[in-house]
Formats: structure tokens, C-alpha cells, sequence
């Protein structure tokens, strides 16, 4: 089920900016259906024979394209450090050095055909390529796809595209009320959670850190089955340089760093219960979330800095 | 072409290009993009008799040409690493180097007793770039005596060949390596990471959670190659060099100047093809040069008056 990890050199065919400060890049793919990322991988991405920046920059695949032979990856990202803002002049034509695909990704429950993709700001991205993963299952009516999508405003909204095509149910908040539900998606899906039967649910999130620790304590409580996706600074991207350590209670014992690149980005909401994150969050010196969210899928600024609400 | 290199303890390496202790995992990390069995060692994660969770995040920080890290020696444990590890390892075909810390002269001894007659285990490197709990936490490697009292006793504790990997931190480097080398080192590694900070201005917050890290990458390269040139000068056993090498070019200048192996470390991060490039370009190297034993190049550092001609 995991492709093989590859070096590869990818050229820049198309790259716009899709609202302020968001950038879509589509990348040429090594041909090779063994390099295929399954959903909720990453790739690592740095600038082909430059020095900056310095390291390569995880993202999660948003798309691929698999016309055969014009294999491509889509990757949609926010400007959010140093590293984005020079990536988001790059041109067509440019190459990128690509590292992937790494990391552990999202795992199908055969006896759960309602699926849930429950994504905040940016955390959109690995959720998008998971839906378009399941196309095939759609079409044979296997499983349902209900999206519970937030955002600060409608300005976000192009974030969402590709979404409705494919979900039987299409519900977005945003901070602001301008469109859909007032609320964060928690707010949202808190209030529809009735609809839902445990047994035949599953839910896949991706956003924030607050979000997706009151998701996790969300499906647990209502007994709902999860898969989330976290993001942190890496270096390697391959497990190596343990520079991406989350302290996760049952990832890996209690009090034991994991690390994203490798055991995750994908844990279960079990997993996740995430005391020692918590912990750490609570000092304020190692507040670097915003920095880190310069990684694989940048989150909105707007959204980490109403963390809270989220 | 001859790459073979003796790095001291009769230890013979097929060519000069090792990993770095904490960039390379225990070897099945960089599997999928290189054999370990082209290189001429794989140094491991440094190891501790218990298994250590290491720091809090964030851990690292990219820095101008190089980035900091505060990991925190975070590792598995010996025993872990002898029953899940080393059989990966063993099965490569690869000199394998144990690199091991400890917070008392006594760990350093132990683990050293431990890995001994270890099969698949051919060396260990030592790291004294740890704070010594019974001396008020100074790092051993910054003081010449407790440097020196960790080498003796790992020597004595093992028939291993024993590389003392040495800390920058130092104000001389080459006064360390002179009595770590009267200890009884088969040999030294050298540099560790420099102590280094990194600010947001912002938040007015350190951007590691344990303030402080080591710094490496190209940026360290410059004061790694002078330190190697000057402990070369200053000891007779032989000296692996470390520090930002990314290329060929890098690595050649660090044999130029006396190192008898070079470590590539974050530039794997990077690159992880990185050790099996540096390798290539050696050899174009010395297809250009015409020169048939590697050899020929360490310590051939001309100064004033010795150009080629």
C-alpha cells in the first residue's frame, strides 16, 4: 500500500494564485505508478540547485494528475514564512527537487460508507485528494462523502473547490457569518452529529491544532471512528532527524514523541489524544505555530490566530 | 581507484564517506534512496543505556545556510537498538559505528562494555558533547580532563575501535584533542554542532522550545574545516571531518586538509542521495586528477609557495 519513496526532480507547469497569499502549483510527476501518494501523504519540496530556502518544505498532496506519461501533483499552499513566500515566485519552467511520497496517510474502514471530511482553512488539501481518491467508490455508491468545511469568510471559499462535486452533503461555516454557518466547524458539526449513525461513520479531519484536538475529543465522545492529520516544521521528512516530535499518550506510550513524518501525519482520533502537545503549547516559548504551519498543508494566519474559536 | 581509507583502531573503511550521528537514523530511514552498503560507514543515532524521549517541540528551526536543532539526544536505547536495529544493519553490509552518550564517565563505560563483541558493531564513536552530571553539568568534551577520563574508560571497557567526537564549544579544540588522544582515541571526529539561538521578533519568543541548539549545515563548514586542519596539526591519530560538507568539493577540501574519512550529515536532510553524490564526485575527482589512491589527497593541503605547478 505505500509507494516507494523517490527522489525526483519535478518541472513547475502551472502556478496561480488563487486568492491572496494561496497558491495552487501544479508539478510534473516521475512516471511511475509505485510513486503514486496514497491520501493524506506528503511530499518534501525544495527549489532544485538553490540555497534557499536552506530546507525542503513538507506539503500534502492536494491532487494528482495521472494522464499516463504527464503524471503530475497538485499542491496548493499558503505563504505563511520565508520558505512559501520564495516558492510563491517561482515560475513555469522552474524545477523543484521532490522527496516522496512519505509519511503514513489515511486508511479506509470497509463497514463505514459514510464519511466525513471535516476540514479547517487549509487543512482542506489532503481531505480534497482523499475525496478524489474515492471517486470510483462513489460512482458504485459504496460510500457517501459529507463535507464540514470552515473558514474566516467567504474570500476563502476558492479553498473549496472541488468539494461539491463530490459530497452528497457540502456544509461550510465561517467565522464571520458572511456565509453559511456562524461558527467554527466544530460549532457545525457539534450541531449535526445527530444525523449520524456511530457505526456506519467515519471521519477524516484535517486544520488547526485546536481543531483537531476538539475533534479527536469529539469523535471519541460520540463514539464516531477518525483519522486526523497533523502538520509540524520537519527537516528530513523521512524520520531521520526527529526534528517533527509530537508528544502523542498512546502513539507511542505515554510521555513518548512520535514523529509526524513517520508514524504519522495521520493518526486516529486515539491516538491523538494528545496531553503532552497540550502541555507543551501551554508554555508560551514554544508557541511557533504559525511557523509551522509553514509546512506541509500552511493553514490559514487568520485561523491560528483565532486558535481558540476553532 | 583505490578510495580505501584506515580511520585508526585497524578499522579500514572501502571509501571515506560515513553518515553522521543523528541525520542518518539507524540506517533503514535513507533505505529507499541508499544502500547503506555503498558507504564507507554508517555512524547511528547516538544511544544511551536507557531510551531517552528528548525535548519538547519545536525542535528545530532553519537558520541562514543551516538549520538548529534541540533534539535532545531523543533514541531508542542500546538494548532496543542491538535486538531492532542492528539486524537491518548487519544485513547491509557496512561498517557500522555506534555513537554513544552518557551523563556519567561510568554510562560512557557501560555502554562501551555493552556494545563490545557486538556482532555487526565495528566501532563506536563517542560523544562528550553531553553535560556531566557530576560536575555541575559543564560537557565533558569542554573540559580536558573529563574528556580524557571518558576516553580511558571507554578504551578500557571495549577492544572496539574508539572515535572521540569532539565539541566546537571549545576556546582550543586542539588542546582537547591532544589529551583525548594521550587517553588512548583511535581516532577523532570532528565537529559536533555549534551552540546556537534564533529569535521571533514577533512574538519576541526563542523559536526552540529549549532556547537554545546546535547548529549545522553549510554554515558551520568554514570553522569545521579550520578545526580539522588545526587538530591534524596537533595529533597523530586520524581525523574524520564534520561540518556542513553538502558536496564533493566540500568533503574534498576537509581530505585536503588532513581528514582522513568525512561524515555527511544535515545535507542528507536535503539531499538524501547526498553521501552517494559526494561519493561520485570524489571519484570524478580523481578521474580528472589522475589520481589513483585516495591517499594522495589527504594532508596534501599546499600552502605559500607550493602551488601546483
Amino acid at each position: 500500500m505505500t509507494a516507494t519513496r523517490q527522489v525526483m526532480t519535478g518541472t513547475i507547469l502551472s502556478h496561480k494564485e488563487i486568492l491572496p497569499g494561496h497558491f495552487r502549483m501544479t508539478v510534473s510527476w516521475a512516471p511511475s505508478m509505485e510513486t503514486i501518494p496514497s491520501p493524506g501523504q506528503f511530499v518534501m519540496v525544495r527549489r532544485r540547485a538553490e540555497d534557499t530556502p536552506f530546507l525542503p518544505r513538507p506539503f500534502s498532496v492536494y491532487d494528482m494528475d495521472l494522464t499516463e506519461g504527464l503524471e503530475k501533483v497538485i499542491l496548493l499552499y499558503r505563504v505563511a514564512g520565508k520558505g512559501t513566500e520564495i516558492f510563491s515566485r517561482m515560475k513555469r519552467g522552474e524545477t523543484l527537487s521532490l522527496i516522496g511520497p512519505l509519511g503514513r496517510g489515511f486508511t479506509a474502514v470497509p463497514e463505514k460508507p459514510t464519511l466525513l471530511l471535516v476540514g479547517g482553512g487549509m487543512g482542506v488539501v489532503p481531505l480534497h485528494y482523499l475525496a478524489r481518491t474515492l471517486t470510483d467508490r462513489l460512482e458504485k455508491g459504496e460510500v457517501s462523502l459529507h463535507a464540514y468545511l470552515g473558514c474566516g469568510n467567504s474570500n476563502f471559499f476558492p479553498l473549496f473547490r472541488g468539494f461539491k462535486s463530490l459530497c452528497s452533503v457540502f456544509r461550510v461555516s465561517t467565522d464571520d457569518g458572511s456565509v453559511g454557518f456562524k461558527g467554527t466547524v466544530m460549532d457545525l458539526l457539534e450541531r449535526e452529529v445527530h444525523r449520524y449513525d456511530p457505526a456506519r461513520t467515519m471521519i477524516y479531519g484535517c486544520g488547526p491544532r485546536p481543531m483537531l484536538t476538539r475533534l479527536a475529543a469529539f469523535g471519541i465522545r460520540n463514539g464516531v471512528t477518525g483519522q486526523l492529520s497533523m502538520e509540524e516544521r520537519m527537516a528530513c521528512g523521512v524520520g531521520a532527524c526527529l526534528g517533527c516530535a509530537v508528544s502523542l499518550k498512546t502513539a507511542g506510550g505515554e510521555g513518548n514523541y512520535v514523529r509526524v513524518c513517520r508514524e504519522g501525519p495521520v493518526f486516529s482520533f486515539d491516538e491523538f489524544q494528545d496531553s503532552g502537545t497540550r502541555k507543551v503549547e501551554e508554555c508560551s516559548v514554544t508557541d511557533g505555530f504559525v511557523k509551522r504551519s509553514e509546512g506541509k498543508a500552511p493553514k490559514s494566519r487568520r485561523m491560528n490566530n483565532k486558535r481558540g474559536q476553532i | 581507484m583505490n578510495l580505501s581509507v584506515s580511520i585508526g583502531g585497524g578499522l579500514t573503511l572501502k571509501n571515506p564517506v560515513m553518515t553522521a550521528s543523528g541525520t542518518f537514523g539507524y540506517g533503514e530511514e535513507y533505505s529507499p534512496f541508499v544502500d547503506p552498503g555503498l558507504l564507507g560507514a554508517v555512524v547511528v543515532k547516538g544511544l544511551s543505556l536507557k531510551p531517552r524521549a528528548g525535548n519538547p517541540p519545536p525542535r528545530i528551526m532553519e537558520t541562514p545556510s543551516g538549520m538548529l536543532n534541540a533534539v535532545g539526544l531523543q533514541n531508542i536505547g542500546v538494548e532496543a537498538f542491538i535486538e531492532e536495529k542492528l539486524p537491518f544493519l548487519r544485513s547491509c553490509d557496512v561498517p557500522v559505528i555506534v555513537n554513544i552518550f552518557g551523563e556519567t564517565v561510568e554510562e560512557y563505560a557501560r555502554l562501551a562494555g555493552i556494545l563490545d563483541g557486538v556482532d555487526g558493531v565495528h566501532g563506536l564513536e563517542v560523544n562528550v558533547s553531553c553535560p556531566n552530571i557530576k560536575r555541575g553539568g559543564i560537557t565533558f568534551g569542554a573540559d580536558p580532563a573529563a574528556a580524557a577520563e571518558v576516553t580511558r574508560s571507554v578504551k578500557e571497557a571495549t577492544r572496539l575501535p574508539v572515535i572521540v567526537k569532539l565539541t566546537p564549544n571549545v576556546t582550543d579544540i586542539s588542546a582537547i584533542a591532544r589529551r583525548v588522544e594521550e587517553a588512548g582515541a583511535d581516532a577523532l571526529s570532528l565537529i559536533n554542532t555549534l551552540r546556537g539561538m534564533s529569535v521571533d521578533v514577533e512574538k519576541r519568543t526563542p523559536h526552540l522550545a529549549m532556547v537554545t541548539g546546535g547548529l549545522s549545515g553549510p554554515a558551520v563548514r568554514p570553522v569545521a574545516l579550520r578545526m580539522v586542519w588545526e587538530v591534524r596539526r596537533a595529533v597523530s591519530i586520524p581525523v574524520i571531518g564534520v561540518g556542513g560538507i553538502a558536496e564533493a568539493r566540500d568533503a574534498l577540501e576537509f581530505l585536503i586538509v588532513g581528514a582522513s574519512a568525512v561524515q555527511i550529515g544535515t545535507a542528507s536532510f536535503i539531499n538524501p542521495r547526498a553521501t552517494l553524490d559526494v561519493l561520485d564526485g570524489i571519484r570524478q575527482y580523481m578521474n580528472r586528477k589522475g589520481i589513483a589512491h585516495i591517499g594522495e589527497i589527504i594532508g596534501s593541503l599546499r600552502t605559500c609557495g607550493e602551488e601546483e605547478a
